[in-house]
């Protein structure tokens, strides 16, 4: 985790309902505070009438160009359509051609419904927003956090460039997706971060996601376990309470749960070489949420 | 309207929620649930977790449903190995079925199962699942081998992805996208000249090999696909039937999830679907009885060590008390939402994630019993 505000771009992952979104937004707070320029992302889904994300920050939704949310953040939502309006735009001579593609209903249709033409499109918007420069030159964003969707999505955007380059090996098309390889597959310039929950089934589906994360290339840069249960018992306090372990009390489900934690987090820690950095449970909602969980990640990152 | 008999005197049962809310686990349930009752089930999914896959005894990525072998229904309490076939559904398996029924000979389907741009498109993971699911559906509603189908939805962020999916797919097979590809249709002045326009574009977009490429896909797969559009609204449609088709909404506590809960119900109003059940998976609200800890825990004279841990027990027993009040705010909130047409139901959290046998049955249990 320590390195994650050196990059340009971190990739928050993980199935749902493990707290990405709250993750996503936490590390955007944590890295302006830190005086990075930061950029935060989500991917736009048709028919959308709120994300979680926007609703963090007041809005229903973002907007496709980025729009200030707070001090050193924007948001901003990733469209395909966007995307390849920009990239008819850098691959047409003329701005004739340009019109005339986006006008025509059918190579739109089939831009934005066939699978990987669509990932195309996000991917675009995406290089294109990471592209952008101060006029001293420097990046316009330095640090872009994508708040990722569930995880076989994950996977079909960081593979997105193998399958597309088997689909056509050269051409406009490939060209793009090399000159941004750097910003899915350069562990210097990007990591993906796993979000999880001390839980076996949730610590085995985040170790699914590190091998198919690796198998297509992208730099895992940490895996944050959200929610760790505080063990509030001595080892002697323990032991006088665990003959009562099964009666049926308030308390008691959460006095067995914390062991199973430990065994699950332990089996994490034996299992991976990725940097794991926990972050506790606390009793917050919404925005209270987000600043608590932003302190952990900045301590972790310190 | 109670579970039971929506679970019971349906055909179709379709499964749905956003990612993570236990939704396979869910339909597993009540397949058992189903076959436990006597009824012939097939049990049909996209990508279940190996564990699952394991604890029924099926392998993934087969060519067709498979009988769950006896010994594992034997251990689910039902004697009749016929009553429970799974299939956990490939999409390539699918759609090269597909591509196999309906080309001319089988040397043609072996030359388009071949080709390079299928073999991409047929496999992707987006879209192509819902359709997929969709398209199994559709044969198996129609050969009516079974009394009841349980269709586990394709993962995704939001449950509505379902419902999208073959429409999304079905804008992608629309004949408009050959005219691209296909310009020897077009036969006016006006349209030849606009033809040159877009050969133009396209060549500029993709590159003319690859832009050649696709020429090739398209007037190869033109008939195919005129044929999968036509499956994929027809699926759709189908699936309206009320007295044989019944949409139950797997969600999590997670404020997210309910969101999308809401959501999801609503669109099936309008969509005309038969909306017919909340699921709340995970939740402390199917706490059956639950009391505090006694206060003479340790007997009248509690160690220093006891004391301690009674007061921390008691601190635990609060933040557990005030979750079940939340969780059942929010089975209320669902039956509210849920009308008198559908059922609310709740179903405990199982740390161990509810995948092995008895877990399986016990969760089907509750469903079945629930409202009786």
């Amino acid at each position: 985790m320590h390195d994650i505000f050196g990059k340009r771009v971190a990739l928050i992952t993980g199935k749902g309902g493990v707290g990405r979104t709250t993750v996503s937004a936490a590390l955007a707070r944590a890295a302006a505070r830190r005086g990075l320029r930061v950029l935060l992302l989500e991917i736009g889904e048709p028919d959308g009438d709120y994300t979680p994300l926007a609703r963090i920050f007041g809005r229903e939704t973002f907007p496709a160009e980025p729009v200030a949310l707070e001090p050193g953040i924007h948001g901003c939502v990733l469209w395909a359509s966007a995307g390849h309006e920009g990239f008819f735009r850098r691959v047409l001579p003329v701005s004739a051609l340009v019109k005339a593609a986006m006008g025509s209903g059918a190579l739109r249709r089939l831009l934005d419904s066939a699978p990987s033409f669509r990932e195309m499109g996000v991917f675009y918007h995406f290089f294109d927003l990471l592209e952008r420069k101060r006029p001293s030159g420097e990046p316009l964003f330095e640090l872009a956090i994508l708040d990722m969707p569930a995880s076989g999505h994950t996977l079909g955007l960081t593979g997105l460039r193998e399958r597309l380059l088997s689909l056509m090996p050269s051409g406009p098309i490939a060209d793009v997706l090399n000159e941004g390889k750097g910003y899915f597959h350069d562990p210097a310039l990007t990591g993906a971060y796993v979000v999880t929950l001390p839980e076996i089934l949730p610590i085995t589906e985040c170790l699914e996601l590190i091998e198919g994360l690796e198998q297509h290339g992208t730099p895992v840069g940490g895996i944050v376990v959200n929610r760790v249960l505080p063990d509030p018992f001595t080892p002697q306090e323990r032991a006088a309470l665990e003959p009562y372990a099964q009666e049926p009390w308030y308390g008691m489900e959460r006095f067995r749960q914390v062991p199973t934690a430990a065994r699950a987090l332990e089996r994490l820690r034996q299992s991976t070489t990725v940097p794991i950095h926990e972050v506790r449970e606390v009793p917050l909602q919404g925005r209270a949420l987000v600043d608590a969980v932003a302190e952990s990640l900045a301590e972790g990152a310190r | 309207m109670i579970p039971e008999r929506v679970l019971l005197d349906r055909q179709v049962i379709v499964c749905a929620g956003s990612g993570g809310v236990g939704k396979t686990t869910t339909a597993t349930a009540v397949a058992l649930a189903a076959a436990r009752e006597g009824k012939r089930v097939l049990a049909l999914t996209v990508d279940p977790s190996r564990r699952l896959a394991q604890t029924l005894g099926v392998s993934r990525n087969l060519l067709k449903p498979t009988p769950v072998p006896a010994d594992r229904l034997a251990a689910a309490g039902i004697s009749d190995p016929t009553l429970l076939e799974a299939w956990m559904l490939d999409p390539g398996v699918v759609a090269d079925q597909f591509v196999h029924r309906f080309a001319e000979s089988p040397d043609e389907a072996k030359r388009l199962t071949e080709n390079r741009i299928y073999r991409q498109v047929s496999r992707m993971i987006a879209g192509m699942q819902e359709y997929t699911a969709m398209e199994a559906l559709y044969t198996f509603m129609r050969e009516g081998r079974y009394d009841l189908i349980v269709l586990d939805t394709p993962p995704s962020r939001h449950a509505l992805d379902f419902l999208y999916g073959p429409k999304r797919l079905a804008s992608f097979l629309d004949g408009r996208i050959f005219s691209l590809f296909l310009p020897g249709e077009q036969q006016s002045l006006i349209r030849r000249a606009a033809g040159r326009v877009i050969h133009r574009v396209n060549a500029a977009v993709f590159g003319e090999e690859a832009y050649s490429d696709l020429q090739e896909f398209f007037s190869a797969f033109s008939r195919i696909f005129v044929r999968m559009n036509k499956n994929a609204s027809q699926g759709l449609e189908s699936l309206k039937d009320p007295e044989k088709v019944a949409f139950m909404l797997v969600t999590s506590p997670a404020t997210e999830s309910m969101t999308d809960a809401f959501f999801f119900r609503r669109k099936c109003v309008e969509l005309d679907l038969p909306f017919r059940g909340f699921v709340l998976n995970r939740s402390l609200a199917a706490v059956d009885a639950r009391t505090p800890p006694p206060a003479d825990l340790f007997g009248p004279t509690p160690s220093p060590v006891e004391r301690s841990a009674r007061s921390k027990l008691m601190a635990l027993a609060e933040l557990e008390q005030a979750a079940v009040a939340r969780h059942r705010a929010l089975l209320g909130e669902l039956e509210a939402e849920a009308g008198a047409d559908a059922f609310t139901v709740a179903l405990p959290m199982i740390p161990t994630g509810a995948e092995d046998m008895t877990s399986l049955v016990r969760l089907g249990e509750v469903l079945m019993r629930h409202g009786r």
